[in-house]
């Protein structure tokens, strides 16, 4: 069995009497070739098409200080350190934390699960992954010319800031963290946590400068058991300094944010969970023409996921995912800024061990714009854990 | 006046013990029918029989030592938690279950229905190691605030009990003799043994390692200790009637 590898727990790896442990997830997706662009993070990248390997440390220095770090992988790509922080506990007793460094999302529900032990499927919901046409380092000139990258996400391209053609954001981006400090608080009903950090829900670590940090908050809080309530928000400056000296009559970056609000709940009991969580995000940017009076841009995304378990080590799961955009006035037409995307997935996932497990899924998308506007996949994942 | 030998009276008075016994507990029957005179001769014959393989039993006793480092269990280091976690219990590991590699054949067949009891505390399964003869049920109440979900995918009994909280408890009757590794699906840190034994010839050690096997008939046995999933050379061992024999096990 695999487990017995690991010892008789399954992992993690404890080194330096327990004041290192080390854990890790590979995972492998295949599908077919996604031409529509669907479940791409980045130019090369699929959720669907991975090879990923992470190898997650903790190191504790006394019962006050643990440095936390993950270091990634995706399909031979040489390892960056997706996470690396430091988590303070000033009282030992009281569960409160502040961590520095490049740091967990604050935002939302899903982005601290996308280990894909974690995920009950193999893509991803719109809302943290799918591309819109934004881009922080590029601006278009004008309504036409956004409406004119319309369902092209994976590869965007303006005529104010970087010109050469790169991909754009998605509304929440959970494959890249952040910088910044983080303050989390906990007790057995309400937990809190608020961050400041240098990028934005969409654009987290970002390189390019900007204006003021990103603040946000989320609280969540458990009435009953086996209930989470969670409510997210996020404010900071999403267009780089570079593109703005591009716009005529410059304004500083801070007036051009990205502001968004995030709902989330999940129940579970016997043998079902169901989860869902809503994320509605509005972008300021300096567009002139024709109406600024469209602007901000707006999108909103929701995603409904259940999952069921069959018998011991084996589960049916389901997701039905929504991301649809605000309407925006061309010269010649009204219509949303970027293409609406419908997606839903269905699939089961059946442990082989207690650290392997295998999933299949089917995928249904359907976009309102763009060269493709249908397409089903089918996709398997092995997953490996400790 | 003829005497009767000590054991043969020893019998008599277990045998006159059981019988009565055995008609207290069934009371409720019509008395004085020959069906409760056979009943009656036939329990105190299972009685005296049982109390004759007692009286040319021994036991075993002894220390095990565990040299190897002992695995803490530990939360897995998850990056994306945003803290707050809290300081966990360690489970005792030091504890060691002793047990005869092969016992003698009517062992096997005691199957007495029997009850034992995992608790959930303070995200801990607590004993962390239970042992147990095939045919106990086993209670895993939730004692905390959270829900815990219960599984084993182990091969001599998967089980799933899905999710529960505080104050309930479910239950898993075990048949098939094996290792059962327990864990819950919310807290990976969470894991526990359930050692399963086809016959009743096994004993947990104490915190100091110590341990005495009683009631082993008579013969020649091979002795096992088991700690996390190692386990000790098997050691030959002879027990002799109403001996006690010392055997020292190390688990490297």
């Amino acid at each position: 069995m695999v487990a017995d590898w690991l010892g008789p727990h399954g992992g993690p790896i404890m080194l330096a009497g327990g004041r290192v442990t080390l854990g890790g997830d590979i995972s492998s997706s295949v599908a077919p070739e996604d031409t529509g662009f669907f479940n791409y993070t980045d130019y090369d990248h699929s959720t669907l098409r991975t090879l990923r390997l992470a190898l997650s440390a903790s190191v504790k220095a006394g019962a006050h200080l643990a440095l936390l770090t993950e270091i990634r992988s995706e399909n031979g790509d040489p390892p960056e350190p997706y996470a690396l922080y430091l988590r303070f506990r000033p009282w030992v007793d009281r569960r409160i934390d502040i961590q520095a460094g490049r740091v967990p999302p604050t935002f939302g529900a899903f982005a601290r699960r996308t280990y894909p032990s974690e995920n009950p499927l193999i893509g991803y919901p719109l809302a943290y992954q799918y591309l819109t046409s934004l881009r922080p380092d590029a601006l278009p000139a004008s309504v036409d010319e956004l409406l004119a990258m319309r369902g092209r996400g994976w590869l965007s391209s303006f005529s104010l800031g970087n010109l050469a053609p790169e991909h754009g954001v998605p509304v929440a981006n959970v494959f890249r963290w952040d910088t910044g400090v983080q303050v989390h608080a906990e007790n057995d009903r309400v937990a809190a946590t608020v961050s400041a950090t240098t990028g934005t829900l969409s654009d987290p670590g970002g390189l390019a400068p900007r204006g003021a940090p990103q603040l946000a908050g989320r609280a969540a809080f458990h009435p009953l058991p086996g209930l989470v309530l969670g409510a997210s928000a996020s404010r900071g400056s999403f267009v780089s300094t570079s593109a703005l000296a591009a716009v005529p009559g410059g304004r500083p970056a801070g007036d051009f944010a990205q502001t968004a609000w995030g709902g989330d709940v999940e129940y579970s009991a016997g043998y079902y969970l169901v989860r869902a969580e809503t994320v509605i995000s509005r972008w300021r940017l300096p567009i002139a023409q024709p109406s600024p009076a469209s602007l901000p841009l707006a999108a909103a995304a929701a995603a409904v996921e259940g999952r069921y378990r069959l018998r011991p080590g084996l589960y049916a799961a389901g997701r039905i995912d929504r991301l649809a955009f605000s309407e925006v006035n061309g010269s010649a037409l009204r219509e949303s800024w970027d293409a609406p995307v419908t997606r839903w997935e269905a699939g089961v996932g059946y442990s082989i061990d207690r650290n392997l497990l295998v999933k299949v899924e089917y995928q249904h998308n359907v976009r309102d714009g763009g060269r493709v506007r249908r397409l089903s996949l089918t996709a398997a994942q092995l997953v490996f854990w400790f | 006046m003829r005497t009767i030998p000590r054991a043969m009276a020893r019998v008599l008075a277990a045998l006159a013990a059981c019988t009565s016994s055995v008609a207290a507990v069934r009371g409720a029957a019509p008395a004085g029918g020959r069906a409760i005179l056979v009943e009656r001769s036939l329990a105190g014959a299972e009685a005296a029989a049982a109390r004759a393989a007692a009286a040319a039993a021994g036991s075993i006793r002894g220390r095990v030592e565990v040299r190897r480092t002992i695995v803490l269990s530990e939360r897995r280091p998850n990056p994306a938690d945003l803290g707050g976690g809290r300081r966990l219990e360690a489970p005792d590991h030091g504890r060691s279950v002793v047990y005869l590699e092969s016992g003698p054949r009517p062992a096997f067949d005691q199957r007495e229905p029997a009850r034992a009891v995992m608790d959930q505390r303070n995200e801990t399964f607590v004993p962390h190691v239970l042992a147990i003869m095939a045919g106990t049920t086993v209670d895993f109440p939730n004692s905390d605030r959270i829900y815990h979900n219960v599984f084993s995918l182990s091969k001599p009994g998967p089980f799933d009990l899905g999710r529960y909280a505080a104050g309930r408890s479910k239950s898993v009757r075990f048949d098939r003799p094996g290792i059962i590794r327990v864990f819950c699906d919310i807290h990976s840190h969470m894991s526990a043994f359930i050692l399963v034994f086809g016959h009743p010839y096994f004993t947990m050690t104490d915190g100091d390692g110590r341990y005495r096997l009683d009631n082993v008939p008579s013969g020649a046995y091979t002795i096992v200790a088991w700690n996390e999933g190692t386990t000790s050379e098997p050691a030959p061992v002879t027990v002799a009637s109403g001996g006690t024999t010392e055997m020292d096990l190390l688990i490297r």
